[in-house]
């Protein structure tokens, strides 16, 4: 009986690849067919929609702010408001929404999971960690920051993973309970941290853990934007191997995928993009989760696709959240990272259940 | 009810008041009037209500007493005699007359009860009590947010005296049960804080001492109206105020990165007042506000007050074209100061008016 499952199974897994092979091998013939046509008019149109909504997104958020700015002529004050802290802060926002959106679409499709997410994973805590980490032990060397936050992060990925992993594979139970506990777990070593730490220090670091992006400075732009680059530019080389491991790691080990090294790719991206975004402006929940599944909602699951336009609309998503925090109650500020959690979550449940 | 004080100030006051007010008599009354704030009408008012209180049950208890003296010696069995206080909640508190063991949960409190000369009463502080010298002595209950209920009931206070009101709720059901009282004080002003320990004076049986207390920082009080400037006169405007004094345009900083400042319900828009200041940020929302950066940049103020911590050493970037930068008029005021309603925070009003008025101190 025993055997026959495991014949059943294999053919059933044979039958599976074939029907995957054969897919693949009919797109070739597909290309200048005037449905693949459609679907690359389709993908242009929805490209240059997101990257026209972003540029409208940051104009309006720069023309947007506590203070009014006139928009020609200004004074030496308003060019400082205007230069010096609006400007770098819709940038950072920008880059830290592209980061977290790309992460959160890589990770999904590496792991065959809906629900991973740098948040729900434990990357972002194991960022914060190596973030805080930095700030007692080298507080006057803002360099170790990003670098011990990709640590972190770094070593919280591999963590879930070798977790969830077991003999019998990896399965989506597994996943998101090895990253609820890793999760906890450093949640509750920052807890720690923080306790231990005199009241002065533990003021701003309460506010960062909720994900604050007004300490935004020029260095910090350019450390997260090349970050996000070469973030996206990885996981977008490795899109059609993650298309085929979103198949099976099997099936796209027998494609010729070098899992291992895709593997390593993905959550090395993941983890530096990650660690500049949480170096620079602490914990923004929610962007990696819904983000990109809202582009495949428009594109398909197309991973040549899916990725950058997260990167895009991750980034539109920010700034539009963070452009709420800041104007909302000025001259006061919310926290972006619960802007980001009212506007994703219901939005996220509307689409999904008219879909 | 009405004092009248053989101060220069107050009679300068008294003769501007009298003309346009009949029932004004005192400086302190006219200080109420001219900010016009209910809070501090209301702290008054409630001083009397709650002397009046105690009266009546010292009136009630000597009553009691009359008739059975010999249990006297029994006070410190549940059969002691008791007394009603008012708390700045307005919650009537039961104490026993004679309060002997306290405990306290902030470290203003724990200044004003050895200020009122009752320090040996505490038998327990908080981890953040450091001023007096004494007071790092006494055993620790844990800090103001996270106290330790256990330790406290193991020291058998008579009452636990709680800074606001964040967790009261579960604070009075822990300890009522086991019989101690919890006093609620919450001073907002100078005006609150006289009369705060001028109430610590009457529970602890020490009013020779508060009195004098009061009597002493109230007079240096009026020293720094007399060099700064006396308050707004009630039909003044703020602005002719402002021009009277030479108000300094100030700005508080509490942290640097985030950038938090104090809003319209902080106590040291006040002190700042009387200190011949007027807080930039006066107008903002809450007490201690996180502030857009932009509008820090455009608020320009002429002296910047950095609150003195690890993370607030310096103003923020945002203030480097500011005149306050320009002009060097940084001044840093021990955090401890600002943040505690105690008697120090007379130390900061004279350090605060030295610094925005160096001229009139010469």
């Amino acid at each position: 009986m025993v055997s026959a499952l495991a014949e059943r199974f294999c053919w059933a897994k044979a039958r599976r690849i074939f029907e995957t092979y054969s897919l693949a091998k009919a797109s070739g013939n597909l290309l200048k067919t005037e449905k693949f046509q459609n679907s690359r008019n389709r993908a242009l149109l929805i490209g240059g929609g997101l990257i026209a909504l972003l540029l409208i997104v940051l104009a309006g958020a720069a023309m947007l702010g506590a203070e009014r700015l006139p928009l020609f002529d200004l004074n030496e004050q308003q060019r400082s408001i205007l230069y010096d802290i609006r400007l770098p802060r819709i940038l950072l926002g920008a880059c830290v929404g592209a980061s977290l959106a790309v992460a959160g679409a890589g990770l999904q499709s590496l792991l065959r999971n809906p629900l991973a997410e740098p948040y729900l994973l434990g990357v972002s805590n194991g960022a914060a960690l190596g973030t805080m980490l930095a700030f007692v032990f080298f507080q006057s060397l803002e360099v170790t920051r990003p670098l011990l936050a990709f640590a972190g992060a770094g070593l919280a990925t591999v963590a879930v993973y070798r977790m969830a992993k077991s003999r019998a594979g990896m399965n989506v139970e597994r996943l998101v309970l090895s990253g609820v506990i890793v999760t906890t777990f450093l949640s509750s070593v920052i807890v720690m941290l923080t306790t231990l730490l005199d009241a002065a220090k533990l003021r701003s670091f309460t506010f960062w853990l909720l994900g604050d992006l007004s300490q935004a400075t020029r260095n910090g732009v350019y450390l997260s934007l090349g970050a996000v680059i070469v973030g996206t530019v990885v996981l977008t080389s490795q899109a059609r191997a993650l298309n085929l491991m979103m198949v099976g790691e099997r099936d796209a080990f027998d494609f010729g995928v070098e899992v291992g090294r895709v593997r390593i790719l993905v959550f090395g991206a993941s983890s530096l993009v990650v660690g500049a975004a949480v170096a620079a402006s602490g914990s923004v929940g929610y962007v990696g989760l819904i983000v990109p599944h809202l582009v495949r909602l428009s594109v398909g699951s197309d991973n040549r696709l899916v990725v950058p336009f997260s990167a895009v609309a991750g980034a539109i998503f920010v700034v539009f959240a963070d452009t709420i925090a800041r104007t909302a109650i000025a001259p006061r500020e919310l926290p972006v990272g619960a802007v980001t959690a009212l506007i994703g979550a219901p939005m996220f449940i509307y689409l999904l259940r008219r879909n | 009810m009405f004092r009248v004080k053989a101060s220069k100030a107050s009679t300068v006051i008294f003769i501007r008041n009298a003309l346009f007010f009949p029932s004004i008599f005192d400086a302190r009354e006219s200080r109420a009037f001219c900010f016009a704030k209910r809070g501090r009408v209301k702290a008054k008012v409630k001083r009397q209500k709650a002397k009046l209180i105690v009266v009546l049950a010292m009136l009630v208890l000597a009553g009691c007493r009359g008739g059975a003296n010999s249990n006297a010696a029994n006070s410190a069995t549940s059969t002691a005699p008791t007394r009603v206080v008012m708390d700045d909640l307005d919650r009537q508190v039961t104490l026993p007359v004679k309060v002997t063991r306290v405990v306290s949960t902030a470290p203003s409190v724990t200044e004003n009860i050895f200020a009122v000369g009752a320090g040996d009463r505490l038998v327990g502080v908080t981890t953040f009590c450091n001023y007096p010298e004494q007071a790092k002595e006494i055993a620790k209950i844990g800090d103001t947010m996270t106290p330790n209920m256990e330790s406290i009931i193991a020291l058998k206070p008579d009452v636990v005296f709680v800074s606001t009101a964040s967790q009261i709720e579960a604070f009075m059901k822990t300890l009522d049960a086991n019989g101690i009282a919890v006093y609620v004080t919450n001073p907002t002003s100078l005006e609150a804080l006289y009369s705060n320990l001028e109430q610590l004076g009457i529970i602890f049986g020490t009013t020779d001492a508060s009195t004098k207390l009061i009597a002493d920082l109230e007079g240096r009080e009026h020293e720094i109206w007399k060099i700064v400037g006396y308050p707004l006169h009630r039909d003044e405007s703020l602005a002719a105020h402002d021009k009277r004094v030479a108000a300094v345009k100030v700005f508080v900083q509490i942290s640097k990165e985030p950038l938090f400042t104090i809003g319209n319900g902080a106590f040291l828009n006040d002190l700042i007042v009387t200190a011949g200041g007027r807080s930039v940020t006066e107008q903002v929302e809450s007490a201690f506000p996180k502030l857009s950066k932009e509008t820090a940049a455009a608020l320009n103020p002429d002296a910047i007050i950095l609150s003195e911590s690890d993370d607030n050493k310096e103003p923020n970037e945002v203030f480097k074209n500011s005149p306050a930068v320009k002009n060097g008029r940084i001044y840093k005021v021990n955090a401890d100061l600002l943040s505690r309603p105690g008697p120090r925070l007379v130390d900061a009003l004279e350090q605060i008016a030295k610094d925005l008025h160096p001229e009139k101190f010469k």
